[in-house]
C-alpha cells in the first residue's frame, strides 16, 4: 500500500515551539524530526513500501515521487523551504492526482498528512471548502473521496487543546469521515517538543508501519515470516457481519492444488511472504532505528545458511507449478504460490480471498476439500491425467444447456432450422 | 450489495385475466424461409404473441440472466394472478431454475378468455406477494440462527415485479394503496410469529402491458415513496420487443448489471442461405457478442473515467452502455496465474444467437480440463494495447475475470533466494514436490462419513501433520530418505491407519535393511561438510538406524500396528541402545563432522568386524573418538544400560542366542565405547532395575565433575 506524505510548508509551521530549553524550534523542525524518524523506521522495517513526499501551501509540489530509496526523502526534507498560506483542498487534489497517475484508481494507499492544525483562512481554507461542499460545479468536485481506497493519517504539530480553541478539529474529522472514516487523527500530548513529537509519530508507526510478522505452518514445517504490504481488516457485510476480519498470525496451509486447477482466481489483495530469521522487530518499533548495522549483516548471512521452509516451499511450488491453500481465519482462505518478476527473481507471494466458506466456486467449499487419500481411488487418476476439479455446478446455466428464448422473431426461425442441419460456427 | 438488500427477495406477480389473452399486435412474419417454394403454395401467414406470452417470455427472460449472474442467494417467487393466485415456486434454493418455472407456468397454460373477468384480478397475485416476502428464505433463517443474539441484523427486504394490464392511473394507485395496507396486515401478523418476518423495505415494480398500436393509459412514474415501508415506480410499455427490453434494463438496475460486449471475435465463415440471412449486413467474419455481468467488473472504467461507451448498439438489444472490448489472439495459457481483481459469473443478452453460442461453447468446450480462456483487450484512445480482462470457464460455468493493468506495488521484490535460508543449496525439493503431490485436495461430498465430525479439511490438516513429523529439509541431513529401500516404509508409515499388510511391508523393509547391512552395502550418507570419504560405514548404518527409529517412532503412539513396526526396528537392530542413541543425535552429528579430520587416512576397511587384529585397531578409534568429542575414557560405565522401549525385544533375543557370538562381541563393545562418548544421565546410572530416583543430582554432582575431567584431559 503506497503512502503519500503531505507536509504542510505555509508560513504557519514557521511558529516556533515556546520552550525553556536553550535551542528555539520551530512547528516545522518538530514535524521534519516525527517524518524523519518515520522515515527511518520505514527504510529498517517496511522498506518495500513506496512512498512519495509532497509539500503544499496555497499550491502544491510533487517533491518526490513514488521511492523506495528514503534518502532522497531524507533529503527532500531537510531542503524544504516556506511558503504562504495553507490550503488543504489544492493538496487533497494533488494527491489524487499523483496516486492515480501511478497506480490508478484501485490500488489502496495511505495518505500521511502533516500540518500544523491552522487550516488556512479566507478562500482555499479548510473551512471554506467544507462549507461550500454542496455547492459545487461537477469539475470542481471536492476531492475525497478519493477513487481509490483510502487510509487517512492526519498529523497535526499541536496539541488536542489548541486545536479545540478554534473549530479546526471539527474540520479535520470532517475530512477524515469525507476520506472514507478510515484512518486517524494524532495530536501531539503535552508540550509541543521533540520527546512529544516522536511519540505521536511512533503511535503513527504502530499503527499503520509495523510489519506484520506471522508463522506459516505445514503441519509440522513452520517458518517465521513476514507479510508485506500488512493485510489490512475485512469487512465481509456491515449489516450482517460488521466485525472486520483480521488475517491470522498463524497461517495454515491446508493442501496443495494444481495452478490449473485453482486457474486465476479473483484475490482481494497479493503479499510477499518474506522469511524472517527471528522476531525481535518487538523492540525495535519503538526505539526506531537504532540497530547497529554490522550486527545485522552478520545476522542475515547466518540466517541465509540455514534451511527455510518458505525457500523449501517456493522451490517446489515453482517446480510442480502448484499453490498451496492457506487458511488465514476461520472460513477465509488464500494461497501461496511463486510468483517471477520480469527480471526472473522470484519469490514467495500470499494471495488474499474473498472471506467466506466458498471463495471460489470451482473449488467448492474449502471446508469440503479433503485430502485424496480418503478418496477411493486417486481423483487425479494414477498418470495425473485426471482433475477433481472444476467443481460443476447442480444447475447448468443457460448457455450450457438448450434454452428457447423466442423474444425476437428471428429466434423462432431459428429454432426451426435447428431441425435442418445446419454448419455450427467455430472461433478460428 | 448487502446480503438482505431488496435484491435477496423479488416476488413476480404476472396477470392471468382474460384481458391478457389478447394479442400484443407484433407480427412474427414466419415465411421468411420459402422464398424458393415451389409455386402453389400458400403463404403462411403472420403470426402474433398474446400479452400473456410476452410478459411470460420476458419475466423467464429476467429469471435467466438473473440465475446465470447468480446462482445463489438472489431468489425469485413466481405468482400467477387471474381468479385466485397460484404461486408457482417456494424461496427455495431447489426451486429456483428456470426449468422448474418453465414447467410450471405450462400447467398453468393460458388465460382463459372465458373467465369471468369480474372475479379475476392481479390484486390476488398481490396480496399473496407481500404474504410470501414475510416468509423467511433459507438463507435468512441460516443467518438467524448463526447470528443467535443479534438476528436482529438479518433484514427481510424485497421487490415485487408486477405484470400487468392496468385500466388507468387510478388503477394503479388503488394497487399500490392495496399494497400498502396488505404489508401493515402482514407485518403485525409476522410480529407475533417465529416463521415470519416483518418487511422493512418493500419495493413495487409495476409494469404496465398495453398491444402495439394503442395509447397507454397509464403514465410512466419514476420511483416514489408511498410510505416508509413501500416505494413504487410505474412503467408503461408496450408488448413485445419493447417489453423485453424494458426488463433487460430492470434486471440490470435490481442486480447491479453492467454490459460489455466483446468485439473481434474471430470465427470461421459459414456457407448457408440462413446463415446469410442472420448476418444481415454483418458480412465480416468477426462478431460481436454483448454480455452482461455485475457491474465491478468495469469498476476501473468507472472510477478512471475511462469508459468507452459504445452507444446503443445496431443490435436492439436497448442497452443505452456497453463496454467494448477486443478478442485477443493468442490466448492465454491456463498453468498462468493472472493477478485477477474479480471474477464475474456472465450471462449472454442474446443466449440463441449464432455468434453468442458460439462464443459460449467455445469456451465451455476446451479441451484442457478448466475449460478455456480468452483475454480481452481494452481500445484505449492512445493505442496502447492494455489487457484488462479475461473470459475463462469453469466447470460449465463462464466468468470474465478482471486483470490488473496498473502498476504493482510489489515490483522488484528481494529475491528468495537473497532471504533467510537463501544460501542453502541442497533442498528436497524434488521430494517435497512429491510430499505435495500427496497432500493434494479434492472436494469431498458432504454426506461422506465425517469422523471425529471434523471437515475434511482438517482433516487434511492432520495429514499434513502426520506426514511431517520427521521430514528433514535438506538432503545432506537425511540418509533414510535418500535411501530407494527405505522408501516403502516411509510412504506407510505416516498413514493413519495401517493394515496388517502394511506392517508386513514394514517389516519387510526392516529385513531388508538389515540384509544390507549383512552385506555391507554403501549407504548414501552426506558427505557435505567433511573432508575424506565420511564417517565409516558401521557408523553409517548406525546413523541410518537412528533416524529410521526417529521417523518411526513419531508415529508409534498412532496405533498398536504403528508401534508394531517400531518395535521390528528396535528389534533387528541389535546395536548400540538405540534410546541413548537418539538422545544424543544432535551431538553425533558434529561428530560427524569433526571424525573425518581425525580419521580420514586410517578409515577402517570393510569387514573389519571380521578380524580381530583390524577389530582392535578400529576400537581404537572409537577410543580416538571417545576423546574428540571431550569425554574421559574413565568415566564410569553404566552398568545396567538397556534399551528402554524394546527391553522385551531385545532381552529374549539376547537369551536365545545361547553362546556369545563374535557379533555380541562386536556390539558389546560398541556400546561400551560409544556410551563413553557421552555423559550418561545421572538418573541412569545409579538406577535399579530402570528405575531411578529423582533429583540425585542435587546430591551426586559426579556428572559434573565428569564433564569437568574431559575438559581438562583435553
Amino acid at each position: 500500500m503506497p503512502t503519500v506524505v503531505v507536509m504542510d510548508v505555509s508560513l504557519s509551521m514557521t511558529r516556533p515551539v515556546s520552550l525553556e530549553s536553550s535551542e528555539e524550534f520551530q512547528r516545522k523542525n518538530l514535524a521534519v524530526h516525527g517524518l524523519t524518524m518515520l522515515f527511518e523506521h520505514m527504510a529498517a522495517n517496511y522498506r518495500l513500501e513506496f512512498t512519495s513526499l509532497v509539500a503544499f501551501s496555497s499550491l502544491w509540489e510533487l517533491l518526490v515521487p513514488f521511492t523506495r530509496d528514503y534518502n532522497t526523502l531524507q533529503e527532500a526534507l531537510s531542503n524544504l523551504e516556506d511558503y504562504d498560506k495553507t490550503c488543504i483542498e489544492s493538496a487533497l487534489n494533488g494527491v489524487s492526482n499523483v496516486v492515480q497517475q501511478e497506480w490508478g484508481s484501485s490500488c489502496p494507499c495511505q495518505v500521511v498528512l502533516v500540518t500544523d492544525g491552522s487550516l488556512g483562512i479566507g478562500k482555499g481554507s479548510l473551512r471554506h471548502s467544507l462549507q461550500t461542499l454542496k455547492q459545487r460545479a461537477d469539475d470542481k468536485k471536492f476531492p475525497l473521496p478519493f477513487p481509490f481506497p483510502t487510509k487517512m493519517f492526519i498529523m497535526c504539530v499541536a496539541n488536542s487543546e489548541e486545536l479545540q480553541t478554534t473549530d479546526a478539529m471539527d474540520n479535520l474529522e470532517e475530512l477524515l469521515r469525507l476520506s472514507g472514516g478510515d484512518g486517524q487523527i494524532f495530536t501531539m500530548e503535552g508540550q509541543l517538543c521533540l520527546k512529544s513529537v516522536q511519540a505521536m509519530f511512533g503511535r503513527l508507526i504502530d499503527q499503520a508501519y509495523s510489519p506484520f510478522h506471522a508463522v506459516l505452518h505445514c503441519g509440522n514445517l513452520s517458518s517465521d515470516v513476514q507479510v508485506f504490504p500488512r493485510p489490512e481488516p475485512v469487512v465481509v457485510d456491515d449489516e450482517v457481519d460488521p466485525m472486520p476480519r483480521v488475517v491470522n498470525t498463524d497461517l495454515e496451509i491446508v493442501g496443495f492444488i494444481e495452478v490449473g486447477d485453482i486457474s486465476s482466481p479473483p484475490v482481494t489483495s497479493r503479499h510477499l511472504v518474506l522469511p524472517i530469521a527471528v522476531i525481535k522487530e518487538a523492540e525495535d518499533v519503538s526505539t526506531g532505528a537504532a540497530e547497529e548495522p554490522e550486527e545485522e549483516v552478520s545476522a542475515s548471512q547466518m540466517a541465509g545458511k540455514s534451511p527455510n521452509f518458505c525457500v523449501l516451499l517456493h522451490g517446489s511450488l515453482k517446480v510442480e507449478g502448484m499453490v498451496a491453500l492457506v487458511q488465514l481465519g476461520p472460513d477465509w482462505y488464500g494461497m501461496l504460490y511463486s510468483q517471477a518478476d520480469s527480471k526472473k527473481k522470484s519469490n514467495l507471494m500470499m494471495s488474499l480471498f474473498e472471506p467466506g466458506p466458498e471463495p471460489l466456486p470451482w473449488l467448492g467449499k474449502v471446508a469440503h476439500l479433503g485430502p485424496i487419500s480418503e478418496a477411493a481411488e486417486n481423483p487425479y487418476g494414477e498418470d495425473d491425467s485426471k482433475s477433481p476439479f472444476p467443481v460443476q455446478p447442480s444447475i447448468k446455466r443457460s448457455y450450457a444447456q438448450n434454452v428457447t428464448v423466442w423474444i425476437k422473431a428471428t429466434c423462432i426461425l431459428l429454432h426451426r432450422l435447428t431441425f435442418q442441419r445446419r454448419p455450427r460456427p467455430s472461433i478460428r | 450489495m448487502k446480503m438482505f438488500s431488496v435484491a435477496h427477495k423479488t416476488a413476480f406477480v404476472v396477470d392471468h385475466c382474460p384481458y391478457m389473452a389478447e394479442s400484443s399486435r407484433q407480427q412474427v412474419e414466419c415465411d421468411v424461409l420459402t422464398k424458393s417454394r415451389a409455386q402453389g403454395v400458400i403463404p403462411l401467414a403472420p403470426v402474433s404473441k398474446s400479452l400473456w406470452t410476452c410478459a411470460v417470455e420476458c419475466s423467464m427472460e429476467y429469471c435467466r440472466i438473473l440465475y446465470d449472474v447468480y446462482p445463489l442467494n438472489k431468489l425469485i417467487n413466481y405468482i400467477v394472478s387471474d381468479s385466485e393466485f397460484h404461486i408457482l415456486n417456494t424461496w427455495r434454493q431447489e426451486d429456483q431454475s428456470t426449468h422448474e418455472l418453465m414447467s410450471a407456468l405450462a400447467a398453468v397454460g393460458p388465460p382463459n378468455p372465458r373467465e369471468d373477468p369480474e372475479c379475476c384480478s392481479v390484486l390476488h397475485g398481490l396480496v399473496a406477494a407481500v404474504e410470501s416476502l414475510c416468509k423467511l428464505t433459507e438463507l435468512q433463517h441460516e443467518q438467524r440462527t448463526v447470528l443467535m443474539d443479534t438476528a436482529e441484523r438479518v433484514a427481510n427486504r424485497g421487490r415485487i415485479i408486477c405484470l400487468t394490464n392496468a385500466k388507468s392511473d387510478t388503477h394503479v394507485r388503488m394497487l399500490e394503496d392495496c399494497i400498502q395496507e396488505t404489508l401493515m396486515d402482514q407485518n403485525k401478523l409476522a410480529a407475533g410469529s417465529d416463521r415470519l418476518m416483518a418487511i422493512q423495505q418493500c419495493e413495487l415494480v409495476l409494469v404496465h402491458i398495453f398491444p402495439m398500436g394503442e395509447d397507454a393509459l397509464v403514465s410512466d412514474r419514476p420511483k416514489k415513496e408511498i410510505s416508509p415501508l413501500l416505494t413504487s415506480e410505474v412503467h408503461s410499455v408496450r408488448a413485445g420487443r419493447h417489453l423485453a427490453t424494458k426488463l433487460n434494463i430492470l434486471v440490470q438496475q435490481h442486480f447491479d448489471l453492467a454490459s460489455t460486449t466483446i468485439t473481434n471475435i474471430p470465427m470461421k465463415p459459414t456457407l448457408n442461405v440462413c446463415e446469410q440471412e442472420e448476418q444481415h449486413a454483418n458480412t465480416s467474419a468477426n462478431y460481436d457478442v454483448e454480455l452482461l455481468h455485475h457491474r465491478d467488473a468495469h469498476l476501473e472504467f468507472f472510477k478512471s473515467g475511462d469508459l468507452h461507451m459504445a452507444g446503443s448498439t445496431s443490435r436492439d438489444s436497448g442497452l443505452k452502455e456497453t463496454v467494448t472490448l477486443k478478442w485477443c489472439t493468442p490466448r492465454t495459457n491456463s498453468v498462468e496465474l493472472h493477478y485477477c481483481t474479480g471474477a464475474y459469473r456472465i450471462s449472454p443478452t442474446d443466449v440463441n444467437s449464432r455468434p453468442s453460442s458460439c462464443l459460449t461453447n467455445f469456451l465451455l468446450n476446451g479441451t484442457q480440463a478448466p475449460g478455456r480462456s480468452v483475454l480481452l483487450e481494452q481500445p484505449r484512445k492512445s493505442g496502447s494495447k492494455v489487457i484488462s480482462h479475461m473470459l475463462s470457464s469453469h466447470g460449465g460455468e463462464i466468468f470474465l475475470h478482471v486483470l490488473n493493468s496498473t502498476r504493482s506495488t510489489l515490483e522488484d521484490p528481494p529475491s528468495i533466494s537473497e532471504g533467510c535460508g537463501g544460501r542453502v543449496t541442497d533442498y528436497r525439493i524434488t521430494d517435497f514436490g512429491e510430499f505435495m503431490r500427496e497432500n493434494r485436495l479434492t472436494p469431498v461430498a458432504e454426506t461422506a462419513p465425517n469422523p471425529g465430525g471434523r471437515f475434511p479439511a482438517d482433516r487434511a490438516k492432520a495429514q499434513l501433520e502426520r506426514y511431517t513429523r520427521y521430514w528433514p529439509m535438506i538432503i545432506s541431513q537425511t540418509t533414510i530418505f535418500n535411501m530407494q529401500a527405505v522408501v516403502p516404509l516411509a510412504n506407510l508409515i505416516v498413514k493413519e491407519a495401517l493394515s496388517e499388510e502394511d506392517v508386513l511391508t514394514c517389516q519387510k523393509t526392516v529385513y531388508n535393511l538389515v540384509d544390507m547391512e549383512r552385506k555391507n552395502d554403501p549407504l548414501p550418507i552426506s558427505t557435505v561438510g567433511s573432508r575424506g570419504k565420511g564417517p565409516k560405514r558401521d557408523e553409517q548404518y548406525r546413523i541410518m538406524w537412528n533416524e529410521l527409529e526417529t521417523l518411526v517412532k513419531t508415529h508409534a503412539a498412532g496405533s498398536e500396528r504403528h508401534q508394531r513396526v517400531l518395535d521390528c526396528i528396535v528389534a533387528c537392530r541389535s546395536k548400540p541402545p538405540e534410546e541413548e542413541e537418539r538422545k544424543k543425535r544432535g551431538r553425533k552429528r558434529e561428530d560427524r563432522e569433526e571424525r573425518p579430520d581425525k580419521n580420514g587416512t586410517k578409515e577402517p576397511e570393510d569387514r573389519a568386524w571380521q578380524d580381530s587384529e583390524r577389530l582392535k585397531g578400529a576400537l581404537e578409534k572409537e577410543e580416538q573418538e571417545s576423546e574428540v568429542i571431550k569425554d574421559s575414557p574413565d568415566s564410569p560405565e553404566p552398568l545396567n544400560k538397556k534399551p528402554r522401549l524394546a527391553i522385551e525385544e531385545v532381552q529374549p533375543s539376547e537369551k536365545a542366542k545361547g553362546p556369545v557370538s563374535l557379533l555380541a562381541l562386536w556390539t558389546n563393545r560398541i556400546t561400551v565405547a560409544n556410551s563413553r562418548k557421552h555423559q550418561e544421565f545421572a538418573g541412569r546410572t545409579s538406577s535399579v532395575n530402570n528405575k531411578a530416583e529423582l533429583y540425585q543430582h542435587l546430591k551426586d554432582d559426579n556428572g559434573m565433575d565428569v564433564h569437568e575431567n574431559g575438559k581438562a584431559s583435553r
